[in-house]
């Protein structure tokens, strides 16, 4: 009996561990099955999006009119057969006043959907210039668009380029590149507390050093968002100061304040994630971090505090203004075209094939303006600043298999200097990362497959 | 009691080995559990905005190595897959997987024809980038980068990007899975005057 008990026993506690193995087991199953089951979306949501090359500047000569590509779908199937779009755009003379309503014309025998609105003359020729905004409306999808995002609050501002100052910079010569001044930060590749983080995958180029500044006393500061760090250089060239930030570890941009203050702007956050401008001190410590509109790409520091530059109609915003955090509307509702400058002026760049235009502008008129050629084609246009009474503009010329950054000192009588650079970019920055501007030198961050450097050129020797 | 107590155990250690086990294969049930491997669909033409509107849809998904399908709810649904790994099944294509779907090519590298490839159709297609790179296949041929216009390509031996639309400062908006920690998505680029990077366009655009 006591063994038939025992027997039993042993089988009773048996069956409750198997009950509960298998309990445990259909539980994950089933868990798993339901997430599973929950991430499945099959269907497709329309959309409706619009594209916008601003003439931001503009010549006498030139028809002015303002073309967008309007992509409208129902569902992915339905890629080929875009849904019906009605199109407006408001303009106006100078940037007060009315709007008036222009007609955005389909534009015949193109693929897709594009628009074409030809403004009148007493708009298109004001002195002006002319702001505008354009709203895109789908009846069938429910959906609308606006660009700029802002609207008659903050629409685009095309100006008249004026008596610009014409550079020809005729066929480039490569090989011909600068030396530099002087090295004044360099580190190998690595996870070493003086050594830059380089972020690999397996479509990646590798990413490292994705952006620097310099300080007023001439620190350099290198972002090893690799790393998740700063980097700074006192001025000896030497071992730098690790400064660590809380930031995601991927590609950003970075500018530093006039008090020290660090921003960085994340234009790779987590996928669906908003993009955010992390705020931090010199020592590193988190000051705010704030969402930032419409696909940012770049964040400089205007008068007021940071702005960033939103990708949808190249309008700043600002993000910050006297150490408060923007919303987004608000950014949204204060974006403006060009890039504020400390004295108050703006600095406005549009490259068009081989051609950049560049203007100071002041109460809302050109001050001075380039207009610059060139018989080898121009890419992006990687700084422009004010420097004495005209502008430095580095821009990178190219062909199919080489690549050069060509340096400019203007003035308003021209060329004051003139010299190439190598393109220096092993790795990959934020886009538009790769030189600052600061008194008179120049630094451009540059990476071999060994390491990441900042080099210094004196605008002031020949 | 105790019976119940040793259930309760026994349920406790099973959940955590089995659930255990399970996040190290969840990565591999994405695609499982949510792609396909339906018949392309034949299409007499491709437009440039309808290949972008193609793209768009891939917008906010997430990015796998080797990978091909994705689904539209804009959220990386299998984030963190291992980098080096291209069998872990994660949702979104790489780079070269969504040109190839997103201009609509074939598996046939001598046919010009074009392919509609839902985005839950799970394919990467023949081409790495460095083949896109080197116009590989006789849908693909190569272009001088400063004749590039939207939907055309930016290709380097290991990564490839298509022009969204261009910025008035010269960069470019290009649409491109770009790896795990970033996914698929729109981003400024400064990959045209790049020497390492070649220009590419697809054959046989219904207009411009």
């Amino acid at each position: 009996m006591d063994e038939f008990h025992s027997s039993h026993s042993r089988l009773t506690r048996a069956a409750g561990v198997l009950a509960g193995v298998l309990a445990g087991i259909v539980t994950v199953v089933l868990a798993g099955t339901a997430l599973a089951h929950r991430i499945v979306q099959p269907a497709t949501l329309p959309l409706l999006e619009a594209t916008h090359l601003p003439p931001l500047l503009t010549t006498r000569a030139e028809r002015t009119e303002l073309r967008y590509d309007v992509y409208c779908a129902r569902s992915e199937a339905e890629a080929e057969t875009p849904c019906a779009v009605d199109g407006a755009v408001f303009a106006r003379a100078g940037d007060t006043g009315t709007y008036q309503v222009v007609a955005a014309q389909e534009e015949q025998g193109v693929s897709g959907t594009r628009f074409v609105a030809l403004l009148p003359e007493s708009i298109a020729r004001a002195a002006t210039g002319f702001s505008y905004y354009a709203v895109f409306r789908s009846d069938e999808t429910d959906l609308v668009t606006t660009l700029p995002a802002g609207g008659a609050a903050a629409p685009q501002r095309s100006l008249p380029l004026g008596r610009s100052i014409g550079i020809a910079l005729g066929s480039h010569s490569f090989g011909d590149g600068r030396e530099a001044s002087e090295r004044v930060a360099e580190a190998a590749w690595g996870t070493g507390l003086s050594e830059a983080g380089l972020e690999q995958g397996k479509n990646l180029m590798p990413i490292g050093g994705s952006a620097f500044d310099v300080e007023e006393d001439g620190s350099v500061v290198v972002l090893d968002e690799a790393n998740k760090r700063l980097l700074r250089w006192r001025g000896d060239g030497g071992t730098p100061d690790a400064v660590p930030l809380a930031i995601n570890g991927t590609m950003a941009d970075m500018s530093i304040g006039e008090d020290g203050t660090v921003y960085v702007l994340e234009t790779a956050g987590g996928h669906g994630a908003k993009l955010l401008l992390r705020t931090f001190d010199r020592d590193g410590g988190e000051r705010a971090t704030g969402a930032v509109a419409e696909r940012p790409s770049q964040v400089r520091v205007g008068p007021e505090g940071p702005v960033v530059l939103q990708s949808s109609s190249a309008q700043w915003m600002p993000a910050a203004r006297e150490g408060r955090t923007v919303g987004v509307s608000g950014q949204i509702n204060a974006a403006e075209s060009g890039r504020p400058l400390s004295d108050g002026r703006r600095i406005v760049i549009l490259r068009h094939g081989n051609e950049v235009r560049v203007a100071l502008v002041g109460s809302a008129a050109v001050q001075r303006a380039w207009l610059v050629t060139s018989e080898t084609p121009l890419a992006e246009v990687q700084l422009a600043e004010p420097y004495g009474t005209g502008v430095v503009l580095v821009t990178r010329v190219f062909t199919d298999d080489r690549d050069e950054f060509v340096v400019l000192a203007l003035d308003r009588r021209g060329i004051v200097k003139r010299f190439s650079l190598d393109s220096a970019d092993w790795a990959e920055t934020a886009p538009l990362s790769r030189f600052r501007l600061r008194g008179s030198s120049l630094y451009q961050l540059g990476s071999t497959s060994a390491g990441l450097f900042v080099d210094r050129f004196d605008l002031e020797v020949e | 009691m105790r019976y119940a107590r040793k259930f309760l155990v026994a349920f406790v250690i099973a959940f955590a080995l089995a659930g255990a086990g399970t996040a190290g294969a969840y990565h591999t049930q994405w695609v499982a559990n949510n792609c396909n491997n339906a018949a392309p669909t034949p299409t007499s033409y491709i437009t440039r905005d309808g290949s972008i509107t193609v793209a768009l849809y891939a917008r906010h998904e997430g990015y796998q190595w080797g990978g091909g399908c994705w689904n539209d709810n804009d959220v990386d649904d299998s984030p963190g897959d291992p980098k080096s790994d291209p069998n872990t099944g994660g949702e979104g294509p790489d780079c070269s997987g969504f040109t190839f779907k997103v201009w609509r090519e074939t598996l046939d590298e001598t046919s010009t024809a074009f392919h509609q490839w839902w985005r839950l159709r799970n394919i990467h297609g023949p081409y790495t980038a460095q083949r896109f790179k080197n116009a590989d296949g006789a849908a693909n041929y190569p272009l001088s980068k400063s004749a590039a216009i939207k939907m055309d390509a930016y290709a380097s031996a290991t990564h490839i990007g298509m022009i969204y639309v261009t910025n008035p400062d010269g960069t470019d908006q290009i649409i491109e899975a770009l790896g795990e920690s970033y996914g698929t998505n729109v981003w400024t680029r400064a990959y045209r005057g790049n020497s390492i990077f070649s220009g590419v366009r697809r054959l046989g655009w219904s207009q411009s």
